[in-house]
């Protein structure tokens, strides 16, 4: 760096000289860094603060056309429906668990039918088309198609599924069977059919001593008749509602423009013209009252429904009985009944609100932002109601944060330290350029590896039987969280690796020395010496790692399984094999495909901006952490 | 790289079983790393080289390399033969065998043909917005290096620097969507409905319409430079540092000004290492998706950027594919199955031999320069 400062020379002018012009115009470039943030803090806010009045609108079209109200019921008849389902796949499980051999054999045998049929099709499909009536092929050509059939059988049959449950006299029957099969046969082999039929007949005998649990699930289910009727009742009345808003807001709006533009025309019979056209398209207001009314006269019915309801659940839960058989059925049932407790709870405090509700409480901007910030529903091109929640993209995003820092932490610090501690200039010479490679490989192209390699294994690996304790395991979903972060660890760990190096390496020599001389062993010196005076450069390295990984789109698009939901915690640790959705993976999944301007449009760009502070958050505490002189 | 104080230290006595311990589960963790690094090429190595190597000479596939990306038709024929042809091939095909039967026809959209599109694409991404960011780049690094003081400005420059750095590259995307597709100006004589602002310029009926580029190659270039300057920035610093201080007290003493004293006996010296780090900062324009998804990538096109165009500037209005989008799409849009293996896989080799060379080429570039320059 120039020490000296620029002395003008004695003869040039002041003002304007060539060395100063080169010196702004370096300057200028220098700025533009300032402007490019600026910028983009400018235009995010620009599109992005739009958001909260046009949600605040959405939401106030949400009560005044009393789609809130309807909600208020539905919410419970969605619950119910959900226990009425898990009480059902609990009945079946029982029963299931019960015929296990049965449904196996059954299964077995169609699974090894389907993957014949599967293989062999291509030329059995070619063949028959050939056969039908009107086409007259060439008998060689018929000759050559049965003969390439002929030869996908024996293919097909090569390489069949094991069937442990049949006896081998069996499954020599039933290739015997498919494989002499007649070509246009549609019907499934005998064996096949005899052992659905075993299985069904075993079904009906174990579904007798169950009869009571049967006429309660069903009783339960006919219960939230009388509220589903009301319910779609209402709906068709608030949606009519809501509809003529929405096309009243539609109309307000040209007609604003259209002032507006006349305001601004210069022409005097433009003016006129768009003047007369704003007249015209004033809308009627949309009638709100009357069907408002309307609605409010289903209070008390739905009050009494209910409360019927409640009533009715109440009795028929308390008769299911207290243990079933199967393990499975079991699980369900316990599921159902502490899914009860919150459900009846729900019913009984219902009238109250529905008493309460008013349509023509205002709904603040408060209200908006409390919305997006704490709602739990992302739901968007419905037709009933769009709700922007950032709960689940949030969550989504730090539990897949989460796998990845608890992977690539041990891992590129640990390696961080081996490498500058404990390995030999040979191994750091392989294993440095090597974690530098890691870095070069384009996001794209791990979930590239993610969706089409890793998440396939990782499903296989959890249907082993010996792997069967670990929660959550068989996985459901090979694109989930845990897939998502392993690939991001492996992002982060160059990141967090090459920081960690360097704080490591800039410790002072003197440190090291001066407890050698002290007669420490080389793992005292490193783990109480060297590593904590490193700590705050470790630090902001996980910190930076982390910045990485909450702002990584590609792999999290591609492999985190895009489901909007929040995570179901109920099943522990087993919540991260769920498929998740992302903050970032939201804007680049739908950025493409809504309206300019919209309040969709609008609340991607809330969400960018919330991740633009969060990112700036963490960086700026990781740069706290670099630049604190070290004690 | 070299770190003296592992050699000092090298004969302090190696302890006892703990610290194998602690040595060997350490060393366990860094080549798990590295085995896996290695099982990844592996596999995309083992399943994309055959599509692109072949046995004979000039053993690569330039079909690949050089057609234009297509659908695929996988159809029997007949006499009960599969054909795999791309879409140009299918209909010529199917002209051939007129009132023949086909059956079992499917089709795999972006699976047929090659990739010269996204390659070409991405060529002009990387340069244009290369281009860009060095211009700036370098120039914003000079000033820090060769003029700035400590003052309240250089503090917000590197302040925009180290934020700018940090910001996810969707972001980038958004900012980019706003301002280059939407936003910067325009001149042109009819400006489009949604145009932010119309400026008289008082020749003939052109005005200045801030109405954005539209999605562009201009525009994705424009975004990737944004997101890459202060790599380029903080890189070209580290260079023009690096060379010492007595060149320029030389030259200024000699009684050059402080831009011969640049032009002449700085910059000469730290371009090697300017191109070096810029080397990087290519592969990660090269790898980028996210920023281009709405500013200029598209996923499908029938002609190479340059054909049919009015004129030679709307190559710079105009969309192209470009190989990261490309793989995004074959991953994401269509499912997997034997006959999209060729275009998943050979794309996604390709792309990682060309990342891959550039990065191999700036680690031996930059040690080959620390071997030569050494002041």
């Amino acid at each position: 760096m120039p020490q000296t400062d620029q002395v003008p020379h004695r003869f040039s002018k002041h003002g304007f000289s060539l060395e100063k012009a080169i010196r702004f115009f370096f300057a200028s470039n220098a700025g533009l860094t300032i402007v490019i943030l600026l910028l983009i803090i400018a235009f995010l806010l620009k599109e992005g603060l739009g958001f909260f009045p046009g949600y605040r609108r959405e939401l106030q079209v949400y009560r005044i056309a009393g789609l809130e109200f309807v909600d208020l019921s539905r919410s419970n008849l969605s619950a119910h429906e959900q226990l009425a389902s898990v009480l059902n796949r609990a009945y079946f499980a029982e029963i299931n668990g019960l015929c296990t051999r049965e449904l196996k054999r059954s299964q077995e045998a169609a699974a090894l039918f389907n993957a014949f049929s599967d293989r062999s099709s291509a030329t059995r499909e070619l063949l028959v088309s050939n056969l039908g009536a009107g086409a007259e092929a060439h008998p060689d050509l018929l000759a050559t198609l049965r003969k390439n059939h002929a030869a996908s059988i024996h293919q097909a049959l090569a390489a069949l599924p094991a069937t442990p449950h049949l006896t081998s006299a069996e499954r020599a029957d039933l290739l015997q069977s498919i494989a002499t099969r007649d070509v246009t046969a549609t019907d499934d082999p005998p064996l096949v059919a005899s052992l659905a039929q075993q299985y069904a007949a075993a079904q009906q005998q174990q579904s007798v001593p169950l009869a009571r649990l049967r006429e309660t699930i069903d009783a339960f289910e006919a219960a939230g008749a009388d509220l589903s009727v009301l319910v779609s009742d209402m709906t068709a009345t608030v949606t009519a509602t809501k509809e003529a808003i929405q096309n009243a807001d539609i109309l307000n709006k040209g007609r604003a423009s259209l002032l507006a533009a006349a305001g601004h025309a210069k022409d005097p019979a433009t003016r006129e013209r768009l003047l007369t056209d704003a007249r015209r398209s004033l809308a009627a207001n949309p009638d709100i009252d009357a069907p408002m009314q309307a609605l409010m006269l289903h209070k008390p019915v739905c009050c009494a429904a209910h409360t019927a309801l409640r009533q009715a659940c109440a009795t028929i839960l308390e008769q299911l009985p207290p243990t079933l058989s199967q393990p499975e059925a079991q699980r369900l049932l316990r599921a159902a009944r502490s899914a009860t407790g919150p459900f009846l709870a729900n019913l009984a405090n219902t009238p109250q609100r529905i008493s309460e509700w008013r349509h023509d409480q205002p709904v603040p901007l408060s209200a908006a932002i409390g919305s997006f910030l704490t709602g739990k529903d992302w739901v968007t091109g419905g037709e009933w109601q769009d709700f922007y929640g950032i709960l689940p993209l949030l969550v989504g995003s730090l539990m897949i944060s989460l796998v990845a820092l608890c992977l690539a932490i041990p891992a590129g610090v640990g390696a961080a330290i081996y490498i500058n501690q404990f390995a030999s200039l040979m191994e750091q010479a392989i294993v440095k350029p090597v974690i530098e490679f890691i870095q070069a490989v384009p996001s794209v192209v791990l979930g590239f590896i993610g969706i089409l390699v890793f998440g396939s294994v990782l499903r296989d690996i959890s249907q082993l039987d010996a792997l069967a304790w670990v929660p959550g395991f068989p996985i459901e979903e090979r694109l989930n969280i845990f897939t998502a972060g392993c690939l991001l660890a492996l992002m982060s760990i160059p990141t967090i690796f090459s920081l960690a190096e360097d704080a490591l390496n800039n410790v002072p020599a003197a440190y090291a020395e001066a407890s050698d001389a002290l007669g420490a062993s080389r793992l005292q010196t490193s783990f109480r010496v060297i590593i904590p005076a490193a700590f705050s450069g470790i630090l902001a390295a996980v910190l930076l790692g982390l910045g990485r990984v909450i702002g990584e789109t590609m792999v999290v698009l591609l492999v985190a399984g895009n489901r909007i939901k929040i995570p179901d915690f109920s099943s522990g640790i087993g919540a991260f094999l769920q498929p998740s959705h992302t903050l970032t993976g939201i804007i680049a999944q739908e950025l493409g495909e809504v309206p300019l301007g919209s309040v969709h449009y609008q609340a991607l760009f809330v969400v960018g901006i919330l991740l633009f502070a969060i990112v700036l958050g963490i960086n700026a505490t990781a740069h706290q952490f670099i630049s604190r002189p070290r004690n | 790289m070299y770190n003296p104080e592992s050699l000092i230290r090298k004969g302090l006595p190696k302890g006892h079983i703990k610290d194998r311990l602690v040595r060997f589960s350490l060393g366990l963790v860094t080549y798990l790393i590295v085995i896996i690094a290695a099982l990844l090429f592996f596999k995309i190595i083992k399943d994309g080289a055959p599509v692109l190597l072949t046995t004979k000479a000039p053993y690569v596939d330039l079909g690949f390399l050089l057609d234009k990306n297509e659908t695929l038709h996988v159809f029997h024929d007949a006499r009960g033969q599969r054909h795999q042809l791309a879409a140009s091939k299918y209909s010529a095909y199917v002209k051939d065998h007129a009132g023949e039967p086909i059956y079992n026809e499917r089709t795999f959209s972006y699976s047929g043909g090659g990739i010269i599109g996204p390659i070409v694409g991405t060529v002009l991404l990387t340069v244009g917005s290369m281009v860009l960011a060095l211009f700036f780049g370098v120039s914003a690094a000079i000033y820090l290096s060769e003029y700035a003081k400590q003052s309240p400005f250089i503090h917000a420059v590197r302040l925009a620097i180290l934020n700018l750095a940090g910001i996810p590259s969707i972001v980038f995307g958004l900012f980019g969507f706003s301002v280059f597709v939407l936003a910067v100006p325009v001149i042109t004589s009819t400006p489009s409905e949604r145009t932010l602002l119309t400026v008289p310029l008082f020749i003939g009926k052109a005005v200045l319409s801030f109405q954005g580029w539209n999605s562009s190659l201009l525009a994705g270039c424009a975004t990737l430079a944004c997101m890459i300057l202060p790599v380029i920035i903080t890189a070209s610093e580290e260079s023009l540092r690096a060379v010492p201080q007595g060149f320029r007290d030389a030259a200024l003493a000699m009684g050059a000004t402080r831009w011969q004293t640049i032009r002449t006996c700085v910059l000469p010296f730290s371009i090697p290492g300017i191109l070096t780090s810029s080397l990087l900062a290519i592969t990660r324009v090269a790898g980028e998706t996210a920023p281009i998804m709405f500013t200029a990538a598209v996923a499908a096109k029938d002609d190479l950027p340059w054909q049919s165009l009015a004129n030679p500037f709307d190559l710079l209005s105009s969309q192209v594919q470009a190989l990261p989008y490309h793989i995004y799409t074959l991953a994401a849009r269509i499912p997997a199955s034997e006959f999209t293996q060729r275009a998943q896989y050979g794309s996604v080799f390709v792309f990682l031999m060309i990342v891959a060379s550039l990065s191999f080429g700036s680690m031996l570039l930059r040690a080959k320069l620390r071997s030569k320059l050494k002041w």
